[in-house]
């Protein structure tokens, strides 16, 4: 190939990525400088630069449209079902992959099956109808408590790390006279903070959008309302008027923490990933 | 044998808190809906036992047969966009290129963004009064008159666009993964024997990514199939039913999607509804499954 031709396909390509790379921050980066428009400004819509920051837009948010609130009961849902999540996950991973017992297939069986079948909204119902029979519906637990049992994929994923871990470990530990409890406790949990580290990321991120999951369960109770559940409210409008604005403030208020975290841990989020191809 | 019953119990004390949650919240559920489609009831007042009676209402429903071919549009518009342009910016990226971390980081973003937030934020951009799509493309004289993005005619493409934007950075990377198990020395080869790139893409790429792809595309589909959420917040499945897709369609039999939402609530029919949507979407998996894998032996 002459080097004329090298340099207009190299332009291609680049050109090719630049347009992609601008679609994907497109968004986001509206978000972020419409977050600081005043509702007038965003209306008219003709501006990509805020022409004055309106950083009152998220004490507004904050305060008025009831975000603390929001993100206070987002971190609690988030919090609380990625602990539960890896608690549970990792019980049941560390005695289906050291242990023998009668009915393991078929709890293994049962675990891969929550993740193929899926009839929708369907099983929010009766969730809800069980969550008001033990009086857990008045508080985001039922929502944390549902969260946690979707802890499929993270026991599969964790089981791939528990091969990691060699099985001397555990007897080392059994002939020092280390409880079952105490090898899990002191031993594995230890050795598991890679695969408990990325599965962490997934199910905060999983807990922190959940979107249907909280508005069903909060459509009746404001303050319980987590941050997407808010947020997307807020499309109603309150009296007569959209408030672009908060709409903005809010969202960048429920994207910033995660894109946060990605920021750091980018390669933990693309390792799982590209981990479920590999098998 | 009390050594045999200590380990018993730290067995399935271990394995309890995730059989119970499983159990409870996960399969009894689908029991539940099992039972209820074979009943009259809206979740007040009484539960008649009415048989298939669900389902000839189903076969003979206007509303599901068209979520059934929006979904099927959706699913399709999205895939057929998101596969190439994911697989041909892995390949490009794969190729070593300076930037390529950053790039694949990029591109990987909006991943980890909650669907339900940037449906908000696509609501705004592709407003049709005041949206900043249409000032811009109104400003720089690229359209005579405002687009109406989430009207009957553009509603599905505005739906698919959305749909893109969350889906390219992970296929992206599951492409990505699946070239590191091409070997090097294939392509080599084929320099030396002078092929061009885009040779080497059809003839070396493509076929050795056969089973990969297959999986992928695969997936693809399950997932494209079963969203709801993005369309749920953009356009509730209007205008007029325009971008109405099964599982919303299910949804909403079950809960209102805003306060004075028209539709009343039919738990015995959505149950329904939502079994018949998950054989459809087996059905439609299982049939590309058993075509994919014939389409592999021709390699």
């Amino acid at each position: 190939m002459n080097g004329m031709g090298k340099w207009v396909s190299r332009g291609i390509l680049w050109l090719f990525l630049l347009i992609i790379a601008l679609f994907t921050v497109f968004p986001v980066l509206m978000t972020i400088l419409g977050s600081f428009k005043s509702n007038l400004e965003l209306a008219s819509g003709a501006t990509i630069w805020p022409k004055e920051w309106h950083f009152s837009n998220y004490a507004e948010a904050w305060k008025q449209a009831n975000f603390s609130t929001y993100t206070w009961n987002s971190l609690f849902v988030s919090v609380a079902s990625t602990v539960g999540t890896l608690i549970v996950a990792s019980m049941a991973g560390y005695v289906v992959d050291r242990r023998n017992f009668i009915g393991k297939r078929f709890f293994v069986v049962m675990q891969a099956s929550t993740m193929f079948i899926s009839i929708g909204a369907v099983v929010l119902r009766p969730q809800f109808e069980l969550m008001v029979d033990i009086r857990l519906n008045q508080s985001l637990w039922g929502v944390v408590f549902i969260l946690i049992s979707a802890h499929a994929t993270t026991f599969f994923i964790l089981m791939g790390f528990f091969k990691a871990i060699p099985r001397d470990v555990d007897e080392a530990a059994m002939i020092d006279g280390c409880s079952f409890m105490g090898i899990y406790w002191r031993m594995i949990l230890p050795l598991l903070k890679p695969g408990l580290g990325v599965t962490a990321l997934f199910a905060f991120r999983n807990a922190w959008n959940e979107y249907i999951l909280p508005l069903v369960f909060t459509m009746n109770t404001p303050k319980l309302q987590t941050l997407t559940v808010g947020l997307t409210n807020l499309r109603y409008g309150s009296g007569a008027a959209m408030q672009t604005h908060l709409m903005m403030a809010g969202a960048c208020l429920s994207m910033l923490p995660i894109l946060v975290v990605y920021f750091f841990a980018n390669r933990s989020f693309m390792q799982v990933t590209a981990g479920s191809v590999k098998g | 044998m009390r050594m045999k019953w200590r380990v018993h119990v730290e067995n399935y004390g271990f394995l309890l808190p995730s059989f119970l949650l499983t159990a409870v919240l996960g399969i009894y559920p689908i029991f539940w809906a099992m039972r209820y489609m074979f009943y009259d009831y809206k979740g007040y007042g009484d539960m008649i036992y009415i048989g298939f009676d669900n389902f000839t209402r189903l076969w003979g429903d206007e509303l599901f047969w068209e979520a059934v071919r929006n979904t099927i549009v959706y699913a399709g518009g999205k895939i057929a966009i998101t596969i190439p342009l994911s697989l041909i910016i892995a390949v490009i990226l794969d190729r070593g290129l300076k930037g390529r971390n950053f790039l694949r980081a990029l591109y990987f973003m909006p991943t980890v963004i909650s669907t339900a937030v940037i449906a908000v934020v696509f609501f705004i951009i592709f407003n049709s009064y005041n949206g900043l799509l249409n000032q811009f493309l109104l400003k720089n004289r690229l359209i005579s008159g405002a687009i109406d993005w989430l009207g009957p005619d553009y509603a599905m493409l505005t739906v698919i666009i959305l749909a893109v934007w969350g889906a390219i950075g992970n296929y992206m990377l599951l492409f990505l993964a699946g070239l590191q198990s091409i070997p090097g020395d294939l392509y080599e080869s084929a320099e030396i024997d002078g092929a061009s790139a885009i040779q080497k893409f059809w003839k070396i790429t493509v076929p050795m990514l056969g089973p990969v792809m297959q999986m992928i595309i695969m997936l693809a589909i399950t997932v494209s199939l079963k969203g709801y959420e993005s369309i749920m917040v953009l356009t509730e499945g209007g205008p007029v039913g325009k971008t109405e897709v099964m599982y919303l369609y299910v949804y909403k039999l079950l809960f209102p999607v805003s306060t004075g939402s028209a539709m009343i609530q039919e738990i015995g029919y959505g149950s329904a509804v939502g079994f018949a949507t998950a054989i459809i979407v087996g059905v439609i998996t299982g049939f590309y499954f058993m075509l994919s894998r014939r389409l592999n032996k021709i390699y």
